[in-house]
């Protein structure tokens, strides 16, 4: 055990020291030159160069590398090039709006996905679980990010249920700002939804034709009970591992659900500094998603192998 | 993502080795998997509405009234059903409908592309993988790597860098979808590599590349063709979504990703135009998911065999 | 984005009984989604209007409401808050509220003293300006406004490394502060735009004591002399800002605090606008106004702006910007009567007024009738002759249609504008335009490497003429990426810059109009329309030419229920 703990802590740092190179090479392939980005239409030759050695990009690449990872140890990510903010501090006005967000989207997906998956099973073969299944069906069918624009438009415009963008500070003012997190997360919701109310149900249905829940069944405990005693908890170690697992979609889903209804999250700042060349940004950004990343997917594995031995995902065979 | 991290592993848990179809005749195995198809109505409306989006693509220059990008001044925001344009026209005066087909033969493009890019590479390295120990290791750090990063990072860092385009839309949604291939390739090829009969070839002295053409691949095949259908609405969908972005397909060639894109800068004034392109893409995805479940049960024996015994428990 | 599809270790019981219900529950919704609309005839356009210039949201009859919070949303998010370096056009909509300029523009575009208490006084030479500045000011911090801080600033916009400013003040010998309340500039050549650019952001003015303690970190934490003072920003949200105390003459000031939020979707702030969220939006789409004219309790100020948008033609760039031309060997390149004969088959009028519902102007110079200095030269278009410009062609022996490639900024408008232009030129055979959409950041690399055959891109503009001319047309000009060099240009725009007459310049730069339309480096197509929205409970709210929404003046205002 603790081998296999050691191997995919080894694995996963190497993973990390690789990630961070092709992220800071990734970033100077993208086209156009940041420095011009930055001095936008008033780019003049000289102006641009003058940018150019104060960024240090007339460094080798290498020396960059190093000042870039020497300072990442030092917990320093540097400026944003745009607005000259300290990329810590976009950070961390960033990052708590998609922590909230996919905290909420994740309770939205797990209670949604879960009663229709209850639901899919307590009904088999009446139109509830029909209903459940199209769901799921359509929930993985339809792109979240035209759902989102429909949802602006007829929920929040149209019938004015929900603010069709903005962001309060849910931490300052919770009721507010689960408000207008309400919308987004739903939308953001539904396609993990569907995947969990599908496993859901395949557990239950799994759990429910074993030999111990037939016994239980057979000394007479209701199927309703048995399904919630047997078939929901053992259903519950399966949400876990598909909610970990999805984390990374999740973080996909967030950049367009962001831009979208205009969330000042970690998303928009990621596509905002792709597109105006913002290599500090682009570098600290991509970075913490990998390293999360890395770390849930770490746990995920660890706790996988604790509760099952048998399924030692990745360098342990 | 890593979520096929356990469907490569998948079919692991609680399937030991041996127990595949490895030494099944093929012709019985495409017998049980027809019957099974069509014993799935879910499956067949899946396959008919695959076959109906296909065909609409492919034979969009024949059925569109219109050229795609044709532009008509006089006649902006039509509505749907107006005389001549079926569900109306854009902000320029272009057919939606027209503009419709096209798009999704642009999006089937992409999808097929993108699908064919994660086989072609995935499936040899995830049979290295899966074979040798020592292509494992590297092999394995790589898909973590590139695992490492969200599906759309990598679409839009890649996207962005070669520049947007069709093709490189497809390339940059192919190369995302690549470790998840390895790794159900990989998963599938250590199963097999278990298996009696590959063992049997073993002490047989077949050589390892053989043993991977004649058993494993054939065996790693449905596994392979299901995680194709589980790509390509990924990939119809990743292309929208690009595109949506202004990272992928760039007009004039219509796409649907770009419609939407356009429509939402109307979309007070003309909510329609953003209403058809989105039922264009979650039918094509409808189609290739319905259709996907039904041929993964049709191929994948240990579940129709559950599931067999699971209909005897329940009566 | 759906999460990636989960594989499951295979569901055991997936059968289901009730074929096609999916498929059928679609098919019904799009049915039912078409029948919602009965079939109809094609709906007609409605003719352009015409558009007037709403530049101010008067306080005057109006009952004041003293104190409130504004709430502005603002279209990009600003770039750093220092006058110095910021190039980002949305900084100024923040940076007028808190730090005012030595001379400022009023409704009809002239120069007015702000900081300054007069018009520069210039020597005969032209080569010594004369600068009386406030008595009464003190910056946010208590500093003291006097010609010493002046002095302080306009080094600081000259000297420091990355200034943005450095090229608007010209070339600058000495400044001095001749006494407490006098500035002294000195140029090598006489140099007439110095005024307006001390208008806009050079002649902001930085207190020297924030300046000393913050250094390059200035605009982390701005102070200047202003209405409002900067308490903070949330980067990426918001930037807020308070009413001072300490500023001249702030019993006019009525708001306590303003709070710019950054809404970058157009559709967006439209529906704040509505829904009393937010009380100005600056920036609203051609396609959103119709729709929020016709709604009561939302004002409009609209205004042409002084920028361009327009085809920049490679004739010359092919080592990049500031680098000596080179040859391009096209008929594009070399013959002038080519361009003629693209900018000739351009329908203006009509390219606007269908993509941008006609809120927009048609442009063919890159003096906007708005501006001081526009002149019946400046003013004159090339006509729109399709059938002349293929006899053109034709009359060069150059095959019809001209294929053309031409690079745009992939934003949805831009787009829209160059599929619009593509039908058009190719209506009469002349040309065949092939787009190449690219992102924004990369157009201006190529744009600045020289790598493209046709872009189109626009400038935001400037008050006086030779921030929108000497850059982009004279020989070596840093903003030159059509790599165009003619010494009657050249001399031209250099005597423009250094006449002190208005009328004298507004006639040189007419001239520069009329060589440009002959060799059209630059084909100029449209210009904008600032459109500001506000709602009707404020009043006080101005946008003037340069297009920046001035905010220092506005209140609150009782509800008589009338609409202005």
């Amino acid at each position: 055990m603790i081998r296999y703990v050691g191997t995919r802590l080894w694995q996963s740092a190497l993973t990390l020291i690789l990630a961070s190179l092709v992220v800071f090479i990734g970033v100077r392939q993208l086209p156009g030159d940041p420095a011009l980005a930055m001095a936008g239409e008033e780019a003049t030759p000289e102006r641009v160069e003058a940018i150019r050695e104060m960024l240090g990009l007339n460094e080798s690449l290498a020396s960059q590398y190093f000042t870039f990872v020497g300072n990442l140890l030092r917990g320093d990510f540097g400026e944003s090039t745009r607005t000259g903010t300290p990329v810590t501090e976009l950070i961390a006005t960033t990052l708590p709006v998609t922590l909230w967000l996919s905290a909420y989207a994740i309770v939205v997906a797990v209670v949604v996905g879960i009663l229709f998956g209850v639901i899919a099973e307590r009904f088999r073969g009446r139109w509830p679980e029909w209903l459940a299944n199209g769901f799921a069906l359509v929930g993985l069918s339809v792109p979240n990010f035209w759902l989102g624009i429909l949802a602006i438009l007829y929920l929040a415009v149209t019938l004015g249920w929900f603010p069709a963008s903005g962001y309060v500070d849910v931490a300052s003012d919770p009721l507010r700002g689960l408000y207008y997190l309400t919308l987004p997360a739903i939308i953001l919701g539904t396609g993990l939804a569907a995947v969990i109310m599908r496993q859901t149900r395949a557990s239950m249905i799994e759990t429910m034709s074993t030999d111990y829940v037939r016994t239980a069944r057979a000394k007479g405990l209701g199927r309703g009970r048995v399904l919630m005693r047997y078939g929901l908890r053992n259903s519950l170690i399966v949400v876990v591992t598909i909610v970990g697992l999805q984390l990374g979609g999740l973080i996909s889903g967030a950049v367009v659900t962001e831009r979208i209804f205009a969330l000042p999250g970690f998303g928009k700042l990621t596509l905002d500094a792709v597109f105006t060349r913002d290599y500090p940004v682009i570098q600290a950004v991509v970075l913490i998603i990998t390293v999360s990343y890395i770390v849930i997917n770490l746990a995920v594995d660890i706790l996988y192998s604790v509760v099952n031995p048998k399924i030692r995902v990745g360098g342990a065979n | 993502m890593a979520a096929t991290e356990i469907a490569a592993t998948g079919t692991g848990p609680d399937n030991g080795p041996g127990n595949g179809s490895a030494s099944a005749g093929l012709g019985s195995a495409r017998g049980r998997i027809w019957r099974s198809l069509r014993r799935n109505p879910l499956g067949i409306a899946g396959g008919i509405m695959l076959a109906l989006v296909v065909l609409a693509a492919v034979l969009a220059p024949v059925i569109a009234p219109y050229d795609p990008t044709e532009v008509h001044f006089d006649a902006p925001f039509q509505d749907p059903l107006t005389v001549g344009y079926l569900l109306g026209t854009d902000d320029l005066g272009r057919d939606i409908f027209s503009r419709m087909l096209f798009g999704m033969q642009a999006s089937l493009q992409v999808g097929a592309l993108s699908v064919l890019l994660a086989v072609v590479v995935g499936t040899p390295l995830g049979l290295l993988a899966g074979y040798w120990k020592g292509f494992d290791a590297v092999i394995s750090r790589l898909t973590d790597v590139t695992l490492a990063f969200p599906f759309l990072i990598i679409a839009v860092g890649l996207a962005a860098i070669s520049g947007p385009s069709l093709s490189n839309a497809a390339i940059a949604l192919g190369i995302a979808q690549i470790p998840t291939m390895i790794r159900v390739v990989r998963g599938e090829t250590l199963r097999i590599k278990e298996s009696d009969f590959v063992l049997g070839a073993r002490t047989m002295d077949a050589s390892g590349l053989r043993i991977m053409a004649q058993h494993v691949l054939p065996n790693a095949a449905s596994a392979i063709i299901v995680q194709a259908t589980v790509i390509m609405p990924v990939a119809v969908i990743g292309e929208a979504l690009l595109s949506f972005l202004g990272l992928g397909i760039q007009p004039p060639t219509p796409s649907l990703g770009i419609m939407l894109s356009d429509a939402q800068q109307y979309i007070f004034r003309s909510p329609t135009a953003a209403i058809f392109p989105g039922i264009a893409i979650a039918v094509i995805c409808l189609a290739f998911n319905l259709f996907g479940d039904a041929l993964r049960d049709a191929l994948d024996p240990t579940s129709t065999s559950r599931s067999r015994s699971g209909k005897k428990n329940r009566k | 984005m759906p999460p990636t599809p989960f594989t499951p270790p295979a569901p055991p019981e997936t059968r289901s009984r009730s074929p096609f219900k999916l498929a059928g529950v679609f098919a019904s919704a799009v049915a039912v989604a078409l029948a919602m609309t009965a079939c109809q005839p094609l709906q007609a356009l409605e003719p352009a209007p015409e558009r007037e210039e709403v530049t101010t949201a008067s306080l005057d009859g109006k009952t004041i409401v003293e104190g409130g919070d504004l709430v502005m949303a603002l279209s990009a998010e600003p770039d750093r808050l220092d006058p110095t370096t910021s190039s980002s056009l949305y900084t100024r909509y923040v940076m007028q509220t808190m730090c005012q300029k030595l001379y400022d523009i009023d409704a009809s575009g002239e120069l007015i003293p702000q900081l300054a208490t007069e018009l520069p006084e210039v020597s005969e030479d032209g080569l010594t300006i004369t600068i009386p500045v406030r008595q009464d000011a003190v910056f946010a911090d208590g500093a003291e406004f006097n010609a010493e801080a002046v002095r302080q600033t306009l080094d600081r916009h000259l000297n420091l490394e990355g200034s943005s400013r450095a090229s608007e003040l010209g070339p600058i010998t000495s400044i001095e502060a001749t006494d407490e309340y006098t500035v002294e500039i000195t140029y090598e050549t006489p140099f007439a735009p110095l005024t307006a650019a001390l208008a806009d952001r050079a002649g902001m003015m930085l207190s020297p004591q924030a300046l000393d303690a913050a250094g390059e970190n200035f605009g982390d934490s701005p102070v200047c002399v202003g209405p409002f003072k900067f308490v903070d920003r949330v980067p990426q949200t918001s930037i807020s800002v308070e009413r001072d105390p300490l500023y001249y003459d702030a019993e006019n000031v009525h708001l306590d605090t303003i709070t710019y939020r950054i809404i970058t979707d157009a559709n967006i702030r439209a529906a704040n606008l509505r829904s009393g969220d937010v009380h100005v939006a600056d920036t609203i789409s051609p396609q959103d106004i119709d729709a929020l004219i016709q709604e009561d309790g939302i004002g409009i100020l609209q205004v042409g702006s002084l920028g361009y948008q327009g085809l920049t033609i490679n004739l010359g760039n092919t080592d990049g910007v500031g680098e000596p031309v080179g040859t391009i060997d096209t008929p594009l390149a070399q013959e002038a009567a080519v361009r003629m004969a693209l900018s000739m088959s351009i329908d203006r009028e009509a390219l606007v007024n269908t993509v941008f519902n006609s809120w927009y102007q048609p442009a063919c110079s890159p003096i906007s009738p708005e501006s001081p200095f526009t002149s019946e030269l400046s003013e004159a278009c090339p006509p729109f002759d399709p059938e002349g410009a293929v006899a053109l062609l034709e009359e060069a022996g150059i095959e019809t249609p001209y294929e053309i490639e031409m690079q745009v900024s992939n934003a949805p408008d831009t787009l829209r504008f160059a599929q619009a232009l593509q039908a058009a030129v190719s209506e009469e055979g002349a040309f065949s335009l092939t787009i190449v959409p690219v992102e924004y950041s990369t157009l201006l690399d190529v744009q600045s490497r020289g790598d493209f055959e046709m872009l189109q891109l626009g400038w935001s503009g400037r008050v006086d003429p030779h921030g929108n001319m000497f850059n982009f047309l004279s020989t070596g000009g840093g903003n030159n990426y059509s790599g165009y060099s003619v010494d009657e240009v050249d001399t031209l725009l250099r005597e423009a810059a250094q006449a002190t007459d208005d009328d004298e310049r507004a006639e040189l730069y007419g001239q520069v109009v009329e060589k440009i339309q002959e060799d059209n480096p630059l084909i100029y197509l449209y210009r904008v329309r600032s459109l500001t929205a506000y709602t009707t409970n404020i009043a006080g709210v101005e946008t003037f030419a340069d297009g920046v929404v001035h905010l220092s003046n506005v209140a609150f205002i009782e509800n008589e229920g009338a609409q202005p």
